[in-house]
């Protein structure tokens, strides 16, 4: 059973840790602000949320873990509703979505 | 900015609206428990009062800035501001008239009992920075804001 849960905190862990360094890669490579934006909110949904199961999955049943809980649901609310806005005030600007061949911006 | 042409009123999403309408409660109630916490856990009056301002913040995000302006109302901010140092500072001289110096919360003992130094910092925590800092953090969002027509924001 301890061996299961310990396996579990790894993959989560390592996912979690996946995630941050593709969209940090991502932040860094990807050409525009929409594109940047939508790998950005990545590493804080999954990536840091991933992690906070890890923490839930080690604490195991304690109050401690209530907290842990509450961050991953609002985690979950909050960077994908932030990569909307951030989108959508692209877009209110009149920015132009990146297309093959163009320039990175 | 872009083109003078792209400027039209601020249209409110459905999901930042959403989003906002379940959290800000659950933002409100955790700014109040990091103020309450201050003297005895981390946290403090300073980061208490910066989320409560941040909840505004929010508001305005969601809901366009000059309604969240107008319904805040810049005597709210003023008075946060205000009256938190009013607070602070008839605390600290409220010891000076007692015959101590400044703060020292001590000679609050016979009226407040044996804890008054925690009392002391509690009133200067909650009624005094927190309320400073989220009075200050508010106006000067709305003063940066201000000027952004595209958003409905007013020239100052």
């Amino acid at each position: 059973m301890n061996e299961i849960r310990l396996g579990a905190i790894f993959v989560l862990l390592a996912g979690g840790v996946f995630f941050t360094f593709v969209s940090a890669v991502g932040v860094i490579r990807l050409p525009d602000v929409y594109t940047r934006a939508h790998t950005a909110s990545q590493t804080d949904t999954l990536g840091a949320g991933l992690v906070v199961a890890a923490v839930v999955l080690a604490y195991g049943v304690e109050t401690e873990v209530i907290k842990a809980l509450l961050l991953l649901v609002f985690i979950f609310i909050t960077n994908p509703t932030a990569a909307h806005a951030v989108g959508r005030a692209a877009y209110e600007e009149g920015i132009e979505p990146w297309t093959k061949g163009d320039e990175r911006r | 900015m872009s083109g003078s042409d792209s400027i039209r009123p601020y249209t409110e999403s459905e999901i930042i609206m959403t989003a906002v309408r379940i959290v800000a409660p659950f933002v409100l109630t955790y700014g109040l428990f990091i103020t309450f916490h201050g003297a005895d856990s981390p946290g403090g009056g300073f980061q208490g009062g910066a989320l409560i301002g941040v909840v505004v913040f929010m508001l305005a995000f969601a809901f366009g800035i000059a309604p969240t302006r107008e319904w805040v109302g810049s005597g709210l901010m003023t008075a946060l501001a205000a009256g938190g140092v009013i607070v602070f500072v008839s605390v600290g001289l409220g010891t000076l008239a007692l015959g101590g110096k400044f703060l020292e919360y001590g000679l609050y003992e016979p009226f407040l009992g044996p804890d008054a130094t925690k009392w002391g910092m509690e009133a200067i925590e909650i009624g005094g920075v927190a309320a400073i800092v989220s009075g200050v953090i508010m106006a000067l969002f709305f003063l940066t804001a201000a000027g952004y027509a595209s958003q409905g924001g007013e020239d100052v």
